[in-house]
């Protein structure tokens, strides 16, 4: 199968090798994945809960946003380069693991939301009761979190089962 | 002592059940990584506040609207890692790396509450002067510091 072939010759190249054999460049680089990630997560979920009207209510919803998003990205991109310097390392494993499958999906949908959100729902947001927001947002934030609430937990459940 | 006293743990029969149930330590870790990430990033804001102080924040004072959501999420911390030593006491408790994180937890929660107590009594304390806006300065970068070593000790206990 020609992906599987491109994945075995993905954790052969040296740098793959050397994560995989090394003691402390792959706990090194899970631990910088961690860190980014409870950021992206962090950020998000505060996010969500606004939009959820639960909390940070004392904040108005587009300066949360400004003040959180450019956290959000820069820690993405860092969990992301993380991320994919594990994956070479183990290729075909995390290719057959299904929590690596769920939560690559749950990735997808969670960043198609946050583009549905951010060039349909929020488009509007001039518009909205600050106390009440519309129903599209508060589903928005609700799907969110609970899509990100699945990456870690399919994160921490990939930990378990490939080891 | 604490040796014995994990021993002890490991084999009431909480712990047992805990330690039998294949999907308990997975939940309790995935609900205590959501409320390190409230932690970590109200943490960050509050940080970056101190460290760039806005003209916002010079004209009107410090705001610490994240603080009080770090003090729900530490307790939430607080029970799932009751949750997680009572399945695997010696995992934690005989660990030097756990007993680093519990101290890096009890300097930064010590920090958070000085800022707080500071701000709530005088919202211009931070900026009042160039003295303590240098205090201001350190006092993020130290956050961010032990925020990042938290989340790191909190990786290795599993190497350790």
């Amino acid at each position: 199968m020609p992906i599987r072939n491109l994945l075995h010759d993905l954790q052969d190249l040296g740098f793959a090798t050397s994560i995989r054999e090394s003691d402390w460049l792959f706990p090194t680089i899970e631990t910088v994945h961690v860190l980014a990630l409870v950021l992206v997560v962090g950020s998000i979920m505060m996010v969500d809960l606004r939009l959820l009207g639960v909390a940070y209510k004392r904040r108005p919803l587009s300066a949360l946003i400004a003040e959180v998003l450019p956290w959000t990205w820069s820690t993405f991109a860092v969990a992301a380069v993380a991320g994919s310097l594990m994956f070479s390392s183990k290729a075909v494993t995390y290719y057959d693991s299904v929590a690596f499958r769920i939560k690559m999906v749950c990735l997808l949908l969670a960043g198609l939301n946050m583009l549905c959100f951010h060039f349909f729902t929020y488009r509007n947001v001039a518009n909205w009761d600050p106390d009440r927001h519309p129903l599209g947002a508060k589903i928005a934030g609700a799907i969110s979190l609970t899509l990100w609430i699945a990456i870690v937990a399919s994160g921490r459940w990939i930990g378990f089962t490939t080891t | 002592m604490i040796a014995s006293f994990c021993d002890w743990l490991s084999a009431t029969a909480l712990s047992i059940t805990f330690q039998e149930t294949s999907w308990f330590v997975p939940l309790v870790q995935t609900v205590h990584i959501l409320a390190i990430a409230i932690v970590l990033t109200s943490v960050a804001m509050l940080s970056f506040r101190l460290i760039v102080m806005s003209s916002e924040t010079l004209e009107q004072g410090l705001s610490t609207d994240w603080i009080p959501w770090v003090w729900s999420a530490l307790v939430v911390l607080l029970i799932t890692g009751v949750l997680l030593t009572i399945t695997e006491p010696s995992r934690e408790l005989l660990n030097l790396v756990f007993r680093i994180k519990m101290l890096l937890v009890l300097v930064l929660a010590s920090i958070l509450m000085i800022v707080q107590v500071r701000v709530r009594s005088d919202k211009r304390y931070w900026t009042a002067s160039a003295t303590r806006q240098r205090a201001a300065r350190l006092i993020g970068v130290t956050c961010l510091v032990l925020g990042a070593c938290l989340v790191t000790a909190g990786r290795w206990i599993a190497y350790s």
